[in-house]
């Protein structure tokens, strides 16, 4: 370029002088921002950040569908069940499937779930594996009476499957374990 | 923009080449001035060696005529103030698309937070502020300044108020019941993490013991903090029950 600058002739045209710079500032710019995009675009670290909030959006809506059903309409809620989950957790849904319903359907309840705050706690994007922990607020509203409100603590395992990120386990944080081993 | 002369100049000599040849050979004394008519140093070199000898001038004139390699194209077309204008505002476009894109991907939440992507820190706040959650919310009637000075320690903000509150009716009861709480984080994880900053959710299992009753109950809470790094310790600046009622 600064040979091509070097050889042109009549320098001393302050027009020309004028645009050929802004030309080879844009240059300079478009190979800079250019590398940096590209630099951006396959930097390892970001696309594992990537990763991390995508399978913690699926993971809370995951555990958030778990704990969503309304007895007037089972069939579809379960079939969304199964569709945020994979392996054995698929398995065992889809086992007490008929069982679960009629047990729903008899109760006569609508349960309906928020997340409060959830985090990862490991992601290994090689094996595809994930930890979430969700802080989650459950409401099962019964047909008569009052409905009741209850904090839940979830935890999480998040297998990827060639339709993404689903729940391969799902239970609630459980509580007196370490009861036994105060930290004094 | 007008055509630039040196532009019409080349033009006209392009097209007067054989004219102008016939009319070196009739008067020769026009000769010596050319170097001085060129536009660069670069072209005098190039027809120095032509004006030594004749045919050497024929060849190189020609090969410059009929077969412009692509410095010569690119240089016809820097000559054309519109194609100058084009190409630069055609790159100023790609510049600027490449930076908007490459601060999509460097910047906002989701590249700032290093949770997990960073191991080492995360393990650092994990472990520092799980101790810290341990060590406020732990207990003791016979030591109750332990805990006090704790507090001034690992707060820092409103937390400091938001601690004393929580802790107002515990310390109430402490004395009279004789009791020991001990709060024991379960597991964490790190939901927002920069170089100075981090939110991380915690369960704790909490077992309260009154000795005057001889009563131990166990339950498990959950809350989320948000701690700022003051020199190489994390401070809890914030603590969210995440509307747990207490």
């Amino acid at each position: 370029m600064a040979r091509i600058i070097a050889r042109l002739p009549r320098p001393d045209d302050p027009v020309r002088t004028t645009a050929l710079t802004l030309l080879v500032i844009a240059a300079l710019c478009a190979a800079w921002f250019g590398w940096s995009w590209y630099s951006a675009a396959h930097d390892e670290e970001l696309a594992y950040s990537r990763t991390r909030e995508e399978v913690l959006r699926t993971g809370e809506q995951a555990v958030q569908n778990l704990n969503t059903l309304d007895y007037r309409n089972i069939d579809a809620g379960l079939k969304v069940w199964l569709d945020s989950s994979t392996g054995d957790l698929n398995k065992q849904i889809s086992g007490s499937r008929t069982s679960f319903a009629d047990k729903v359907r008899q109760a006569r309840t609508v349960t309906s779930a928020r997340v409060l705050e959830s985090a990862l706690t490991e992601l290994d994007t090689r094996s595809g594996k994930a930890v979430i922990m969700v802080a989650l607020q459950i409401t099962v509203t019964p047909q008569e009476g009052k409905a009741v409100t209850k904090q839940s603590r979830m935890l999480g395992e998040l297998t990827r499957t060639r339709a993404g990120w689903k729940l391969s386990a799902l239970e609630p944080a459980s509580v007196g374990d370490t009861g036994g081993a105060p930290a004094q | 923009m007008p055509i630039p002369h040196h532009v019409l100049q080349q033009r006209r000599r392009g097209g007067a080449t054989l004219g102008r040849d016939a009319r070196r050979e009739a008067a020769e004394p026009e000769e010596p001035i050319r170097p001085a008519d060129a536009e660069s140093a670069g072209e005098a070199e190039e027809k120095k060696p032509a004006a030594a000898s004749a045919p050497g001038r024929e060849e190189t004139e020609e090969k410059k005529e009929t077969a412009p390699g692509r410095v010569a194209r690119l240089r016809a077309l820097l000559d054309r103030p519109v194609a100058l204008g084009v190409a630069t505002v055609l790159l100023g476009a790609v510049a600027a698309w490449s930076a908007v894109q490459a601060d999509r991907l460097r910047s906002g939440s989701v590249a700032e937070n290093v949770a997990l992507t960073d191991t080492a820190l995360t393990s650092e706040v994990k472990g520092q502020l799980g101790d810290a959650v341990n060590e406020l919310f732990s207990y003791r009637y016979t030591d109750m300044a332990k805990t006090e000075q704790a507090a001034k320690r690992l707060l820092t903000g409103k937390a400091v108020q938001q601690y004393q509150n929580m802790m107002a009716p515990i310390r109430q009861q402490a004395a009279e019941q004789k009791l020991v709480l001990t709060t024991t984080v379960t597991d964490s994880g790190v939901r927002m993490l920069s170089e100075d900053r981090a939110r991380v959710l915690f369960f704790v299992d909490q077992r309260s013991t009154r000795t005057a009753k001889e009563e131990t109950t166990y339950a498990g809470a959950m809350l989320a903090v948000d701690a700022v790094k003051v020199g190489d310790a994390w401070k809890i600046s914030n603590i969210d029950t995440l509307d747990v009622p207490r």
